[in-house]
């Protein structure tokens, strides 16, 4: 445990690091659909062209509990290990035929021998063999910066300010709906209306 | 009904109720199966229809089913973890490899996979075609929404079932084709009892045969008959193939955007649902007519059970038709019939009571109970008939008994019917044989058939009934004289038939009655009288008309005094042929006839003209007329009279009347009317022939009569017989205490005229006085009487034998006196 808050606080302290430009400005995303209702959980990042793969062993975990992979969407730099913890009674066998990662986690109960590590950018379809009903994105980034939409439709990214080009996922999309060239100078609002 | 039997005329009852009843139910099975054969077609189309309407929906859930089962089949293969690796790792070979496998596995025609972004991965299909066939859009929704897919790929019909394939979202289709073949169609026709045919249309093309259960001859003819209409909005579709008739449900499966056509025709003959109704009705039909045979045999016998009787009682009733009554109609019913049978039984009695009594009345005669004419001349005639043969003889015998009517009218009509009936009892009990007739004829005249009799049994009879009869006869304590006259008429010597036979004893019997001879026999003879009376009957009323008759006058003088007060008014006849004929020959004929009105006219207008005469000549003189019955019966006489004297101009008093007792009583109170009313002119009425009669004077006395004529038979003799002049005297004595002058006729002698003298008879008339003489000859009569010396009476004149030429003149004495009426 207090290895994990260790883990946590230091997490925090080289993300600071890295996370103080010397003109740090506040980027506000409000998704809506169509309608102009907003999108909760798409996913937006700003890619600076720059920040490549962690090479960090930076980690986090997608819980299967009620035959449901939880988050169900997760978003993630390149490079970053991920826990699968069955917390199920049930075995599940999670599996990935994605490009950007093909894995099996064959029947298992409680947590995964092995974290998998995700190495390379794109989409990943998280599914069990034994539940079709279980479906779970993770979007593999070459970016720190990325967020999800909250139930406002809204997430907050801090960025220095710089040309950038973001991207919108709309939850369950193997491609962005939205890709678009940004210059960021001071607190920036971006409003994208997915189609 | 009524209008019914109008147009038939039925002969018999029994065809009436069979032939009404028959129709009533005919018409009513027919008003039964007509409508039944109707709903059974309907019920057979709407069957056929049913059937084919479920045979669609199981041809759908078959499909449906199958697709299912298919797709299940597929998604084995999608969700396998190994086939999902290999296509997420692009592995073409082992994609390939299991697709095949599947493919043989399931009994596809075709499999593919496709890439979620809608790239061919692998096919095993050789052709490009069905990949483009494949719409991932499409597939997707019909995937979800589970709707059957068919297509045409390579000018093949095709079922297409698409799977996703996903890890764990789609990453790509597997796409299955399954051929349309005769087995889809053979399985839906083992389910269904349908012929199933699947045809389809390509571009620019026709339609054509792809695969179903019929023969391919049939399936060609089939889409001929379906091409003109499959484009027709219709549930159903009705067509007739090899004359049978198909119910076709069309359904189209598949309709490509450049006209190419796929449709599965479902087609279910309705043919074998009428054959199987045709047949229940034709049984029925059957079952129908039997029943209507049977009923046919039923109603015509319970017709002619009901009819029997009816034709028993015609059968019946025709006898009696024929005159034969004795059959007793045996009937023996309660019912209707029966009362009927029963009623025309007593109506069988009744006739039989009747015509028995008009029988008797026909040939019977009422009062006697013997036969009467009719029956009598029929009796004759059969006995004739056979005595033709047998040259036996049978006798008529005639029986009149004289003076009946008085007799009735005296003693009373009870008193001569039991006489009548005493005489019919009295012949009938001297017959000779049971079977001989006694008859009636006539009021008082009898007739007797003697069957087996000649002339002398016949006469023997005669006398023996005369003998009998001559005794006085018993009747109602009473004795009476009767009088017959007797008449025999022998067959075959005095005729030859019933007619002449009765005719002559007849004859005889009159002749017998005025010669009051016991019996005779007719003789040729007596018939010359007959027929010159029959003549002269028919000469009469020309003699009228011709004036062939002249009045005769016998004078009339005071008995006292011997003065000339008159005469008495005679007729006689002088036929151009004959010469004169006497009153007795032609009056009673007259009478008969009526033609005696005539007579008596003439008679009054004549004594009229001649009273009227002598008034010019200064002689005051009067004249009798006699009256006839039918006379005293007319009740115009009076009125005639008056008529008559006043056109003469005469006194009342110059006109006597004289009537016999005998013509008052014909019909007493008309005659007696005439004569009060005679009485009342004025006119001088005389009873004539006094004393023959039966007439009391109690009687005469109420009478308006002022004078008796005593009869000459009491007259003639009185000198010589003194007990006629007795009866003379008392009649005088009596008529002068009544108030009544007396009349003497037949005075024939100056002592007979002489003795009326002294018994104070007021006149007389007489030969001796004078004869009738013709009224030219009166005036010199009455010269020569009132000149006579009186010892010299006997005055030559009167009836001039110059006029009396006529050889069946009967003798002239006193008793032939000729007189009116007499």
């Amino acid at each position: 445990m207090l290895k994990l808050i260790f883990v946590y606080v230091g997490w925090w302290i080289v993300t600071g690091i890295f996370a103080i430009p010397l003109y740090a400005a506040e980027v506000t995303f409000t998704v809506t659909d169509a309608t102009g209702k907003p999108f909760p959980d798409a996913v937006v990042a700003l890619f600076d062209g720059k920040s490549a793969a962690l090479t960090t062993t930076a980690n986090t975990k997608i819980v299967q509990k009620n035959k449901q992979f939880n988050p169900g969407v997760t978003v993630v730099q390149t490079g970053t290990l991920i826990h699968f913890p069955n917390e199920d009674t049930v075995r599940h066998h999670v599996y990935s035929f994605s490009p950007a990662k093909k894995f099996e986690l064959k029947l298992y109960r409680g947590v995964a021998a092995n974290p998998v590590q995700f190495d390379q950018a794109g989409v990943v379809s998280l599914g069990c063999n034994i539940h079709d009903s279980m479906i779970g994105y993770i979007y593999v980034l070459d970016t720190p910066f990325f967020a999800k939409t909250d139930s406002q439709g809204q997430a907050v990214l801090t960025v220095a300010d710089g040309q950038y080009t973001y991207q919108v996922w709309p939850a369950g999309r193997l491609k962005p709906s939205v890709e678009q060239k940004q210059h960021i100078n001071g607190a920036t609002a971006i409003k994208v209306n997915l189609p | 009904m009524k209008k019914l039997h109008g147009l038939i005329q039925f002969k018999h009852i029994r065809t009436r109720i069979a032939v009404v009843f028959l129709s009533v139910v005919v018409v009513l099975q027919l008003a039964g199966l007509v409508p039944m054969k109707f709903s059974l077609t309907h019920h057979a189309n709407k069957i056929a229809e049913n059937q084919i309407e479920i045979g669609e929906r199981i041809f759908v859930s078959l499909i449906q089913h199958n697709t299912q089962s298919y797709k299940q089949a597929a998604q084995v293969l999608a969700a396998d973890y190994a086939f999902r690796e290999a296509v997420a790792s692009a592995d073409i070979e082992t994609i390939e490899s299991a697709l095949s496998n599947y493919q043989s596995r399931i009994h596809a025609e075709v499999a593919y996979y496709v890439s979620e972004d809608g790239a061919m991965v692998v096919s095993t299909a050789n052709s490009q075609e069905a990949y483009r066939k494949v719409d991932l859009k499409q597939a997707s929704q019909q995937f979800n929404s589970g709707k059957l897919k068919f297509d045409i790929i390579d000018g093949k019909p095709f079922q297409l079932i698409s799977v996703p394939v996903k890890a764990p979202v789609v990453i790509g289709w597997i796409v299955l084709g399954f051929k349309i073949d005769n087995n889809l169609a053979n399985q839906i026709k083992q389910l269904t009892n349908l012929d199933v045919t699947f045809i389809q249309k390509m571009p620019q093309k026709s339609w054509q045969l792809v695969s179903g259960t019929l023969s391919p001859e049939s399936g060609n003819t089939l889409i001929h008959a379906i091409s003109g209409i499959y484009r027709e909005q219709l549930s159903i579709h009705s067509i007739e193939m090899d004359d049978k008739e198909y119910h076709l449900k069309m359904r189209s499966l598949y309709e490509g955007a450049n006209g190419e056509s796929l449709m599965v025709v479902l087609q279910g003959s309705v043919t074998r649902f009428v054959q199987d109704l045709n047949t229940l009705f034709l049984t029925m039909l059957f079952l129908t007519m039997v029943g209507i045979g049977l009923l046919a045999v039923v109603i015509w016998y319970i017709a002619r059970k009901l009819v029997q009787p009816i034709t028993e009682l015609a059968d019946n009733v025709s006898e009696m038709t024929q005159g034969n009554y004795d059959q007793e109609i045996q009937i023996n019913r309660s019912d209707e019939l029966g009362h009927l049978g029963k009623l025309f039984n007593d109506m069988r009695e009744a006739i039989q009571q009747r015509t028995r009594r008009i029988q008797r009345l026909a040939f019977n005669d009422e009062l006697t109970g013997l036969s009467n004419r009719l029956a009598f001349m029929q009796g004759i005639g059969s006995a004739i008939l056979t005595h033709a043969e047998s040259k036996d003889k049978c006798s008529v015998i005639v029986i009149n008994i004289n003076r009946f009517k008085p007799i009735n009218n005296t003693l009373g009509r009870d008193f001569g019917d039991d006489l009548l009936r005493h005489v019919g009892q009295v012949l009938k009990e001297n017959i000779y044989a049971a079977h001989d007739i006694v008859a009636r004829l006539d009021a008082d005249e009898f007739a007797v058939l003697l069957h087996h009799a000649d002339q002398t049994r016949a006469t023997a009879y005669a006398a023996k009934i005369n003998a009998i009869l001559d005794q006085p006869v018993h009747v109602q304590g009473q004795a009476i004289d009767v009088r017959t006259g007797i008449g025999v008429a022998v067959y075959p010597e005095h005729g030859m038939d019933e007619e002449s036979l009765l005719n002559h004893a007849e004859t005889a019997q009159q002749e017998s009655k005025s010669k009051k001879t016991e019996w005779i026999v007719y003789n040729a003879a007596l018939e010359i009288d007959q027929s010159e009376t029959l003549t002269l009957i028919s000469d009469l009323k020309e003699a009228i008309s011709q004036n062939q008759l002249l009045l005769y006058i016998q004078p009339k003088i005071d008995v006292a005094t011997r003065k000339v007060l008159g005469g008495e008014a005679l007729i006689r006849w002088v036929h151009p042929e004959k010469g004169m004929i006497f009153p007795d020959q032609f009056i009673p004929f007259a009478e008969q006839t009526g033609v005696i009105s005539d007579i008596t006219n003439w008679m009054l207008n004549r004594a009229c003209e001649v009273l009227a005469e002598y008034k010019r000549q200064g002689l005051h003189m009067s004249l009798a007329v006699n009256l006839s019955t039918r006379d005293l019966n007319n009740i115009e006489l009076p009125e005639q009279l008056a008529v008559l004297l006043a056109q003469h101009g005469l006194d009342t008093r110059s006109l006597k009347l004289e009537i016999t007792e005998g013509s008052l009583m014909q019909d007493p109170e008309r005659a007696e009317t005439v004569v009060r009313k005679l009485a009342g002119m004025g006119l001088h009425l005389s009873i004539d022939d006094f004393g023959t009669g039966y007439s009391s004077l109690a009687y005469l006395r109420q009478l308006p009569v002022q004078e008796l004529k005593i009869d000459r038979s009491f007259v003639m003799f009185m000198d010589k017989n003194v007990s006629d002049a007795s009866i003379v005297k008392s009649t005088i004595d009596l008529a002068h205490n009544l108030g009544l002058k007396v009349v003497a006729e037949g005075i024939e002698n100056e002592g007979v005229l002489a003795q009326l003298a002294k018994l104070g008879c007021d006149e007389g008339q007489g030969y001796f006085i004078g004869k009738p003489m013709p009224e030219k000859d009166f005036s010199v009569w009455l010269e020569r009487w009132e000149g006579q010396d009186q010892v010299d009476i006997n005055v030559d004149i009167g009836d001039d034998m110059r006029f009396a030429t006529n050889p069946l003149d009967p003798v002239l004495d006193e008793k032939s006196t000729l007189k009116l009426n007499s």
